[in-house]
């Protein structure tokens, strides 16, 4: 079945990108505004909300105390998870997690754990015995497009922000969580034919694939996905590319300004 | 109730361990309309704790047996996020969050106006981002006030209020330590205008006279919370958003 909605809506935004328009007025390359909130939940360890346009986020770090892999004695662990509630939108239901959030969530976790930020062997405590095992929860409370950019830049201020509770758990004195860099996530959805940086839920809804990059401090790619159907060229990754290291220096910048204050 | 025992919860001059009388509530702000997918919404702080309600509906009861053929379905889902306590939480539902949804319905369906919407449902979201006791009160007072802000239509407000007893002291409003080590919790829902109660648990051990008491603070404190819900959702609409 045909839906009905979604084909005006692709015709529409078919007709706007000829001229180089957005449903919302935006240029291509435009975001929505975008807030970040830190230390904002009692109980987390670390925490953030960030606001994009009307997609609203909060991601939670909590601290658990483990026995190590068997092959990896003196490596704590990270895992970062994302729930998409049905509190998030009317198309979300309740049940286990779906096949969306289970992405959702290794995607912003690969990006964090592969840019390397976390030293794995700093959340040692006792070799062979005990480690830190670190977790971090996103929880999506309102999707109105771009969740995977408000995902990760909220994972990744609430690990920067994050202190070990190592007093509660008797292992001397709460400290501040070591991270090394702060990997940025920017993602872009094919709308009307081309690229537009920070969809919004109508772009997504009448949009096509979307690709995901995470760069580190440095610049480097540490994590890409592509999503949803479709295939795109070199030259047109070339061209998001440029755009997402822009992009990873603001929301960079963001978090050191939220960070410093 | 946890362990009574060592613990103090009472300084001598008969204040509470953070500072407050025994009739008097944690500070409570409440912002409606704060999530733009939801068609209603409210955050709230209440002491420590924040939660956040969405509502969405009146729409379609899927699956069809759920359907009433003369009233609305209210589907609440009260859920903690895995960070909000202390101890991280397993995602997923477990038999106290179903508790809490299916009494918290309960008590919704009891003051929203659901003969207006014959075979439909309401989905009421609950989400507890952080937890300091008492997030099943903070959740009904939420979700209250995401209805008023979707436009649905309700008898009265409600509101979630609770009292309990402390070292044999009946007090308003317990926080973690009262509430993990106290003697009794009285959770209650209040219509402020009609002065009836649509939401009642109750554990512990409380004498008729406590119980008097437990429940003239509730009273009290549902009027001020109220207050809060009112201004909450006047400064929602005065700017001509609605």
């Amino acid at each position: 079945m045909v839906e009905l909605v979604p084909a005006l809506l692709r015709q529409e935004l078919a007709r706007l990108a000829e001229d180089d328009q957005r449903l919302d007025g935006r240029g291509r390359w435009e975001s929505r505004e975008v807030s970040l909130e830190t230390d904002c939940l009692y109980n987390a360890e670390g925490s953030a909300k960030v606001v994009i346009g009307g997609t609203v986020v909060y991601a939670g770090v909590k601290f658990e105390l483990r026995t190590p892999w068997p092959d990896r004695p003196t490596q704590g662990s990270l895992m970062c998870g994302a729930e998409l509630r049905p509190v998030a939108g009317r198309k979300y239901e309740p049940g286990p997690p779906s096949p969306q959030s289970i992405e959702l969530g290794r995607v912003v976790d690969r990006g964090i754990r592969e840019s390397g930020c976390i030293d794995m062997e700093s959340l040692c405590i006792v070799p062979g015995e005990k480690v830190w095992g670190v977790m971090i929860d996103i929880h999506v409370l309102s999707d109105q497009g771009n969740i995977f950019d408000a995902c990760g830049l909220a994972a990744i201020a609430a690990l920067r922000t994050a202190v070990v509770p190592a007093e509660r758990f008797d292992v001397g004195e709460d400290h501040k969580l070591q991270v090394n860099g702060t990997p940025i996530m920017a993602s872009f959805t094919r709308v009307g034919g081309r690229f537009v940086l920070d969809a919004s839920e109508q772009e997504e809804l009448g949009g096509d694939e979307r690709i995901h990059i995470t760069l580190g401090d440095e610049g480097h790619l540490h994590s890409l996905q592509k999503g949803l159907k479709g295939v795109f060229t070199p030259a047109e990754f070339a061209e998001i590319f440029d755009v997402a290291q822009q992009r990873c220096v603001e929301l960079r910048n963001l978090v050191s300004k939220v960070e410093g204050n | 109730m946890g362990g009574y025992g060592d613990v103090q919860l009472l300084r001598d001059d008969g204040t509470r361990l953070d500072g407050r009388k025994v009739d008097e509530m944690r500070p409570v702000t409440i912002e409606a309309g704060v999530l733009p997918a939801a068609d209603g919404s409210a955050m709230i702080t209440h002491g420590l704790n924040v939660a956040v309600a969405a509502v969405y509906g009146p729409m379609e009861a899927h699956p069809r047996k759920i359907q009433r053929q003369d009233r609305a379905v209210i589907d609440v889902r009260y859920n903690m996020a895995p960070f909000s306590t202390s101890d991280r939480i397993r995602p997923g539902f477990n038999r106290r969050s179903r508790e809490i949804s299916k009494v918290t319905a309960d008590a919704l369906e009891s003051v929203v106006l659901v003969e207006r919407y014959p075979r439909s449902k309401i989905r009421v979201e609950i989400e507890i981002l952080a937890a300091e006791a008492g997030t099943r009160c903070v959740g009904i007072t939420a979700a209250a006030v995401a209805l008023a802000d979707a436009g649905i239509p309700m008898r009265d407000m409600i509101v979630g209020v609770a009292s309990g007893k402390v070292e044999d002291t009946v007090v308003l409003d317990l926080d973690k330590a009262e509430d993990n080590y106290g003697q009794a919790d009285l959770p209650v829902g209040i219509l402020p205008n009609t002065g009836e109660i649509a939401f009642l648990q109750m554990d512990g051990d409380l004498s008729p006279d406590e119980y008097n008491l437990a429940m003239e603070y509730n009273f009290k404190a549902a009027k001020e919370i109220h207050e809060i819900m009112v201004d909450a959702l006047q400064r929602r609409y005065q700017g001509g958003e609605a």
